[in-house]
């Protein structure tokens, strides 16, 4: 960097926002760019204005952001991912318009909508965003939620410090944000290779964003596993045995593990390039010893073991509906679950196949090559398993079902490119290509988004109280669905023809028809989008209709659905005492599931604390003054963070207590409603007569 | 020295050895991390050096889970704590392991040529 750092402002000054670049020369890149920016101070102003027209910063710092309960925490979650994939999808977009307009010819080679650094930083920002502020928040999120219901627990094993991981995830998500409106973000990808992303290529503050949002979000991601892991072990309620969990907190016990071992590598080589480029080391330098290719070695050992952190919350759920909505029993339980292990085990051994053209020799190829197909085994189990839950199943065509069809058909193909990919002599030919794109969203939009989405559909009345539409859920699916077939199948065949990925421009015309039909799948992405969030809205206007007070709307089997929707914070009036698989189907066959509890005690809760918020500020703070080379708030930062957590170690902390009285009459309200409702058959489930509270003949599960 | 962490501990029997159990911790990796130092500094030939370290790592993981993450092989906790040092310690051989066998592999290709032709060779 050419100008001086200040010792007050660091290296920020006037000229670093968008509309600076607007300003010196208009065109469609610096348009795009000063629009994203506007949207972002636009929808911040609007929430702001919102929250104070309403009324809401008061509730909304009591009940939620002060909050320690595991459910809204998750909901939480689930919200800020949401956010971040309106982004993601619309930076998509973007790009598919680029590149439909980016046919350059050998005289005048750049062309299309935006400039190639504006192109990198959209590719870079849409990857991160997609994998560490959609993905993770929604499963987490998920988790957060669904966990402790099924485990039979009443919260997390350390509620605070699942507010503090919350915090971290946000302020890595808004340090992605904020990259929009003051400076630049990275151009190296969602990965950041070195030595380009090194400070000799790429001075400047976009890959001190994409670390610090690493860095900061990845710490909160790995107190999250190790959050979820003693949670599983520890909190279970009595009778719950490891093999009597339901299949989702099988999946959620190998994301805490993987969480635990393969974050720390994100965080090792991040700080090492953090090093590199802060203080001089020479880790991943073209000179000096430094070695840029055990960057990529280090990346990839938390990057394979990511993708199944990512996909692995979503078999869980796709476990939970094939069998809800087909009205039967889990095909073969055990095998879904030595099948889930499996996959957490042998994803630590396969990352090598990320670099085969690196450069090692072929035995080495060879061997990671071996163990990638070998993943390929218990994950292939798990999709039979799923169909034979489905088959001669009395199956409803809800949502979820629709997006489990679709992955049934996507997510083969997309193994299957994998496998492909597994040979190092056809990852030669068809690495660095759209091929491989094509691969890589083939598996994650169909596993990761759809099983994501196919979860909130499922789980959503347990939060708020009321069904989503169907009818807008699965007008969703379906976009989403052929979203995906129109937007990623093109790019296979772009691949295949030599297309480069991250290519700004190229000058094959024969290129051209299928960037179009690409690009009419983003537009078919865009309206999924938006169908998604007319669902929410349309739901929510009729939720009176929708309501299922009832609490379990889809005649289910597991723990969750024993209780009101929405979920009171204390979830369980008494912890069950469990005594089979699927507890809640197995009192739907002994006669009558809505017994209340013979005696009210009183429950403790863990009380609201802002402690997660005060350690999210420090450090946002801490974060956002290293990006600009801020000194002295980063020091202070970076010192106010041990200072909080022992101010709070020092306190006495009392627990709020929820007196038994109360949750004894709450409990008896629930109970008489249930039993005023007329129970709903399966043929009513879409229908207002489904109050929650259903035909207990029907259940087969 | 550490307790079998099983089941509730009274606070007011178990603070004293607490403390001493952290102390006794907290010392034990001052002198590891400052003798590591030390080692890096010293005049020691290489091999003694990286020697020296490697043990002062171990020895540091030793300590850490011993007095700060409570692990112990006595009591009704010992078998679940057993089986997460043996599969903390299979992922760690696997990921040391492959970045070992990977990184020797490309650095033979790169610059030792010999290692190199030795490599590229049908055997």
């Amino acid at each position: 960097m050419s100008q001086q750092t200040s010792p007050i402002f660091g290296n920020l000054d006037w000229s670093v926002t968008p509309y600076t670049d607007l300003l010196r020369d208009v065109n469609s890149s610096t348009i795009v760019g000063a629009g994203a920016a506007s949207v972002l101070v636009l929808g911040a102003l609007f929430g702001i204005v919102l929250l104070t027209w309403m009324r809401w910063w008061g509730p909304l710092y009591r009940n939620w952001l002060t909050s320690a309960d595991a459910k809204k925490i998750g909901i939480m979650y689930i919200a800020l991912a949401l956010v971040m994939l309106a982004r993601g999808i619309i930076e998509g977009f973007v790009m598919r318009a680029h590149q439909a307009t980016a046919l350059g010819t050998l005289a005048q080679q750049e062309s299309g909508l935006v400039a190639p650094d504006h192109f990198a930083q959209l590719f870079s920002t849409h990857g991160t965003i997609m994998i560490f502020f959609v993905a993770m928040p929604l499963l987490i999120g998920l988790i957060n939620f669904v966990l402790p219901q099924q485990l039979g627990a009443r919260d997390m094993a350390f509620p605070v410090l699942n507010q503090v991981s919350l915090g971290l995830t946000a302020v890595g998500a808004a340090l992605v944000m904020i990259s929009l409106l003051i400076g630049k973000f990275g151009t190296g990808g969602w990965t950041m290779y070195p030595p380009y992303t090194g400070l000799d290529f790429s001075p400047g503050e976009g890959v001190d964003y994409w670390l610090w949002a690493i860095l900061i979000s990845g710490m909160g991601s790995t107190l999250t596993g190790m959050n979820f892991a003693v949670t599983i072990f520890k909190s279970r309620a009595p009778g719950m045995h490891f093999m009597r969990m339901p299949l989702f907190c099988w999946t959620s016990l190998c994301v805490a593990i993987m969480l635990i071992y393969a974050m720390p590598a994100l965080t090792v080589s991040s700080a090492m390039l953090a090093l590199d480029r802060y203080a001089d080391f020479h880790f991943f330098t073209n000179d000096a010893g430094g070695n840029m290719m055990n960057y990529a070695n280090i990346f990839w050992m938390f990057g394979h073991p990511e993708v199944y952190i990512l996909i692995l919350p979503a078999f869980g759920v796709f476990s939970e509906i094939s069998s809800t909505y087909s009205g039967k029993r889990l095909y073969g339980y055990t095998s879904l679950v030595i099948a889930s292990m499996s996959i957490a085990v042998i994803s630590f051994t396969v990352w090598l196949h990320h670099f085969f053209t690196m450069g090692q020799s072929a035995g080495v190829n060879i061997a990671f090559g071996i163990a990638t197909m070998i993943i390929g085994i218990p994950t292939g189990v798990k999709i039979y398993d799923w169909m034979a839950t489905m088959w001669r199943g009395r199956i409803r065509v809800t949502a979820p079902i629709v997006y489990l069809t679709g992955f049934f058909l996507l997510f083969v193909i997309g193994g299957l490119s994998g496998i492909i990919l597994a040979n190092p002599s056809i990852d030669y030919q068809v690495h660095n290509s759209t091929f491989l794109v094509a691969h890589f969203h083939n598996v994650i939009i169909p596993g990761v988004l759809y099983g994501m989405l196919a979860g909130i559909h499922y789980w959503f009345p347990k939060a708020f109280g009321f069904r989503l539409s169907e009818r807008w859920g699965r007008r969703t699916a379906f976009l989403f669905v052929g979203g995906f077939v129109f937007t990623f199948m093109p790019l296979y065949v772009l691949g295949l023809m030599g297309m480069p990925r991250r290519s700004p421009t190229f000058q094959n015309p024969d290129f051209m028809p299928w960037m179009y039909i690409a690009a009419f799948g983003g537009v078919l992405m865009l309206c999924a989008l938006a169908s998604l969030a007319w669902t929410f809205w349309t739901s929510y206007r009729n939720r009176d209709a929708l309501a299922v007070p009832g609490g379990d709307p889809w005649n289910g089997s597991t723990l969750e659905w024993s209780t009101p929707a929405p979920v009171p914070e204390w979830t369980f009036p008494r912890i069950p005492h469990v005594t089979a698989r699927d507890d809640w189907g197995e009192c739907k066959r002994a006669g009558d599931p809505w017994r209340a509890p013979d005696e009210y005690r009183d429950i403790e809760m863990p009380a609201n604390t802002a402690h997660g918020l005060l350690i999210a500020g420090a450090s946002f703070g801490l974060g956002f003054a290293m990006v600009w080379h801020i000194w002295w708030l980063a020091v202070l930062s970076f010192l106010a963070i041990p200072a909080i957590v022992a101010l709070r170690a020092m306190r006495v902390i009392e627990p709020r207590i929820v007196k038994a009285a109360e949750v004894e009459l709450a409990d008896r309200r629930f109970r008489q409603q249930v039993a005023s409702f007329a129970p709903a058959t399966r043929a009513d489930e879409e229908t207002e007569r489904n109050r929650g509270v259903p035909d207990l003949s029907e259940f087969a599960g | 020295m550490t307790k079998p962490n099983t089941g509730e501990l009274d606070p007011q029997d178990s603070a004293g050895s607490e403390i001493k159990s952290y102390t006794i911790g907290f010392t034990a990796s001052l002198f590891l991390t400052v003798g590591a130092f030390a080692a890096a500094m010293s005049d020691l030939p290489l091999r003694w050096k990286i020697a020296c370290i490697c043990a002062a790592a171990i020895l540091q993981i030793v300590v850490h889970m011993r007095n700060f993450l409570h692990l112990s092989f006595s009591g009704g906790q010992s078998r679940e704590d057993l089986l997460l040092v043996l599969f903390s310690a299979t992922l760690l051989v696997i990921m040391a392991g492959g970045t070992w066998y990977i990184m020797s592999d490309l650095s033979g290709r790169m610059h030792d040529t010999d290692a190199a032709m030795h490599e590229v060779q049908p055997r």
